[in-house]
């Protein structure tokens, strides 16, 4: 086989082809054009899974193991990747993978196939239904496009009983869930399948996945207006927080979204855009202007609908619990907000929780900063660092030498920027911030030099860092530069890489913030689960003890995990927290201790009261906070914990108690 | 084997539930009344709704009728859900909690109390499932 340049390319089998697939963690980054690239010219071809680089990864898994057999459709699949490479770049910036070997790996095994020897898929009624209502091409049940969707959507395990349907409309979505009800077939919609692969590996799958029937993958509601008379967007079902983000922007808005590749519609449903901008801008029903719904039953509804008995109750207690939404969103009305041409990031450095917390929980009152939260040494080291060595040693460096441990991290005007600097003693300012990305490769090789060594002695090596003597040899050390940073990537993509980061954007702090394309590096070759949820500013013990409780759990299963952020919500009366447990989403025996972990955290969070567990948090997205968030459960009595354990096991099946 | 929701199966599973479950051990004592309304049964897309009245886990009351609408009594709980659903859970590759959790199952009434029953509620399923596998 030979490049578009010429050169030849070398062969990998299906076996080699799956080590690598078995690391993708379906974050969906190649479904958006994040680094100027353009898209895989087959899955926007085609749109179904399969044809994506991150579904093609999926499916060679399941063919390698004979649990499907190719069809025509696997040669078509295979066939439509051209070889472009942009797979590549775009999977190597998020998680270091190589897809573009994957695809190849396929032609080459597809070229050994005998066409007779294809398996034939006959139609049957419910596809033949189907397609009447979004026409041929949009709707299978072709088991090698079916196994692209499993592990985020599919359970791992399933036998794969299911159809795929790509509707473009709202009125195809409702004419879809009338059609399964009468033929009494369960549906889901998938959206970027990034909250749905987070619960694969675990005890969540059961019920978060489809066990059987419809899987409605909304990719092709791609309508997005931007309103700048009104600052609103009307956002289709299968627009992408990325794409939003790029629209508004192009009008000096900005709107307030989750990871790049999640579905603004999904992540309103799944937990109301929780962000780090929340303060400023909203959360739940804060977010929206109005929502175009399809029920359960088919019928097409909006938010604004008189005759919708009040759209943004809910009830309450513990077992106030949805592991699916209630309705599909098809379409959102959303808010947008202005951006300023002062805005700046500083970032407060600590070495302890405690004092970084009153700082946010201060911030977050005073409703200081566009985006405000706390972050762990952790978060801070994957979103900076290009490979998952290299912020290895980053956090080493912080944790170990500097003693970074947390930051406030503040996107933020002029006015307020000068209130954090009197608040704070020292801060890293953007320059700096921009040095420490494009330096990170530098700073992490510096781990054990003596020049972190005679760091770690000072009395406080984070002012003599940032704000001392040390900072000009710090800086000219990182030798930061597009040009360093490029070399810790394979040499074919060096040259790419040089260019992308030598745009201003990837080391503008606030662009990366309002755009989301780092988070998805805390699922590159393995996966994070990340419970929390939202607990009362006022009561700064409990919501440490809290905070300690998520920490000794993950110690007892020896597991990799450290804070992820907290952020202030709803003018400082909230705050949302987010603890991040790391672990290899192949290994059974781990994601069992994390299948613990999460039940474990949940029961103590609920038994220690006034916080909203993220297992509650589910599926409130359409509500207002004021119903979701006042008032805050106590804690379960002794009969409750009972019950809830009792619950948990007839909805997750039988598991091993902890 | 009968046919689930014909008359026989209906026949059968009154018996079942009045003379297999024990009021203690299987139904916790509960005293509540519960109408279960099944959608797009077919072959005609009826609608069936089964009207179950337990008193201090003793059943007292099982009705079914067809039809839209069903008004004779008033239950403490309504679940609506479409007889695929139901299927999965007498099939048992869907528990009755999971179907509530997972909208598959329509509740009115409290949450929280629907599933303090689940329990006994799935003794009943439990016993239902005895009685056929043909759908
Ligand atoms: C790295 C990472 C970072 C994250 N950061 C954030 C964050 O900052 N803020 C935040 O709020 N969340 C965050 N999340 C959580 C989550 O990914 C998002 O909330 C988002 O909702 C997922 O969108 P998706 O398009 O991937 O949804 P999917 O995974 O496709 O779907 C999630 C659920 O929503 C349902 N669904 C899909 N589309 C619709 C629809 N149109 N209408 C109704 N239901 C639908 C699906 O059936 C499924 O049950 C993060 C997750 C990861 C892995
Ligand atoms: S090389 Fe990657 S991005 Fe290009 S067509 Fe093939 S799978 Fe898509």
């Amino acid at each position: 086989m030979i490049t578009k340049k010429g050169k030849p390319l070398e062969k990998i089998g299906l076996d080699a082809a799956v080590k690598i697939a078995e690391k993708g963690t379906h974050c969906g980054m190649c479904r958006i054009d994040f680094l100027g690239t353009g898209l895989c010219p087959s899955g926007k071809k085609h749109g179904f899974l399969a044809y994506w680089p991150q579904g093609r990864m999926e499916l060679v898994k399941h063919l390698n193991e004979g649990q499907i057999k190719p069809t025509a459709k696997l040669l078509e699949i295979a066939n439509s990747c051209t070889l472009c490479g942009i797979c590549d770049k775009q999977c190597n910036f998020a998680t270091q993978l190589r897809p573009e070997k994957v695809a190849r790996a396929l032609k080459d095994y597809v070229d050994t196939l005998d066409t007779k020897d294809l398996q034939v898929v006959p139609k049957d009624d419910i596809l033949r239904g189907l397609c009447e209502i979004v026409g041929e091409n949009w709707a299978t049940n072709d088991p090698v496009i079916i196994a692209s969707y499993v592990r985020s959507i599919i359970p791992p395990d399933a036998e794969l009983n299911y159809y795929i349907v790509m509707p473009e409309t709202t009125e195809q979505v409702a004419q879809i869930i009338k059609f399964a009800n009468t033929k009494n077939i369960p549906f889901l919609p998938r959206s970027g399948g990034t909250a749905l692969s987070v619960a694969t590996p675990t005890i969540l799958s059961n019920a978060t996945s489809l066990e059987h029937g419809i899987v409605i993958d909304l990719l092709r509601l791609k309508k997005l207006e931007v309103h700048p008379e009104s600052s609103s967007a009307i956002v289709g079902a299968g627009v992408t927080s990325f794409e939003l983000q790029n629209a508004a922007s192009k009008q000096k808005l900005r709107a307030n979204v989750a990871e790049a590749g999640a579905h603004v519609c999904a992540n309103i449903a799944t937990t109301g855009v929780v962000t780090t901008w929340g303060n400023a801008y909203g959360c739940f029903a804060d977010n929206f202007i109005d929502l175009e719904l399809v029920d359960m039953e088919g019928n097409i509804k909006h938010h604004r609908d008189i005759d919708i008995s009040n759209p943004y109750t809910t009830d309450h207690e513990f077992t106030n619990i949805s592991l699916s939404p209630s309705y599909v969103i098809t379409e959102a009305a959303v808010k947008l907000f202005p951006v300023f041409d002062d805005e700046d990031a500083v970032f407060v450095p600590f070495d302890n929780l405690e004092d970084a917390l009153d700082m946010v929980l201060l911030l977050g009152k005073r409703g200081v900063g566009l985006s405000v939260a706390v972050l762990s040494y952790k978060y801070l080291a994957e979103f900076i660092c290009p490979t998952p060595q290299i912020a290895k040693d980053f956090e080493d460096i912080c944790k170990n030498y500097i003693k970074l441990r947390y930051v406030v991290d503040v996107i933020c005007n002029k006015d307020d920027k000068k209130i954090v600097e009197e608040l704070a003693e020292y801060t890293i300012d953007h320059a700096m911030l921009k040095n420490m990305i494009l330096g990170s490769p530098k700073l992490a090789s510096l781990k054990e030099s003596e020049f972190m060594k005679i760091l770690a002695e000072e009395q406080n090596p984070l002012k003599a860092i940032f704000a001392g003597p040390m900072r000009v040899h710090f800086e000219k050390g990182l030798d930061a530069s597009p040009e360093q940073l490029a070399k810790v990537y394979d040499a074919d993509l060096q040259d790419f890489f040089r260019k992308v980061y030598a745009k201003p954007e990837m080391s503008d702090v606030v662009w990366l913030h309002a755009f989301r394309i780092l988070p998805s590096r805390l699922m590159r070759q393995r996966m994070t689960m990340g419970p929390g949820g939202a607990v009362w500013a006022g009561d700064k013990d409990h919501i440490l003890k809290w905070v300690r409780m998520f920490a000794d759990v993950g110690d007892k299963y020896h597991l990799e995990h450290a804070l992820g952020f907290i952020s202030p919500l709803d003018a400082g009366k909230f705050i949302y927290i987010e603890y991040d447990y790391f672990y290899d989403h192949n290994d059974p025996e781990v994601a069992s201790r994390i299948s613990k972990t999460l039940l474990e955290t949940t029961e103590k969070s609920l038994v220690l009261g006034g916080v909203f567990t993220l297992i509650n948090y589910l599926f409130k997205g359409i509500y207002r906070k004021e119903h979701v968030l006042y008032p805050l459960m106590k804690g379960l009595t002794k009969e409750e914990q009972m019950m809830f354990r009792e619950v948990l096991h007839s909805i997750l099946g039988e598991f091993e108690e902890w | 084997m009968v046919k689930f929701l014909s008359d026989e199966w209906i026949a059968l599973g009154k018996q079942y539930m009045l003379e297999q479950l024990d009021p203690e051990k299987d139904m916790k004592h509960i005293t509540t009344s519960i109408l279960m309304i099944i959608e797009h049964v077919p072959p005609h897309d009826t609608t069936m709704n089964f009207y179950l009245e337990l008193k201090e886990g003793k059943v007292n009351d099982f009705t079914v009728n067809t039809g839209a609408t069903f008004t004779e009594k008033e239950a403490v709980f309504i679940i609506r859900g479409n007889y695929g659903t139901y299927k999965d859970i007498l099939q048992g590759t869907l528990g009755t909690a999971l179907a509530l959790l997972k909208n598959r199952l329509a509740l009115k009434g409290s949450k929280m109390e629907a599933l303090k029953i689940i329990k006994p509620i799935d003794g009943v399923i439990e016993s239902l499932r005895k009685i056929t596998d043909e759908f």
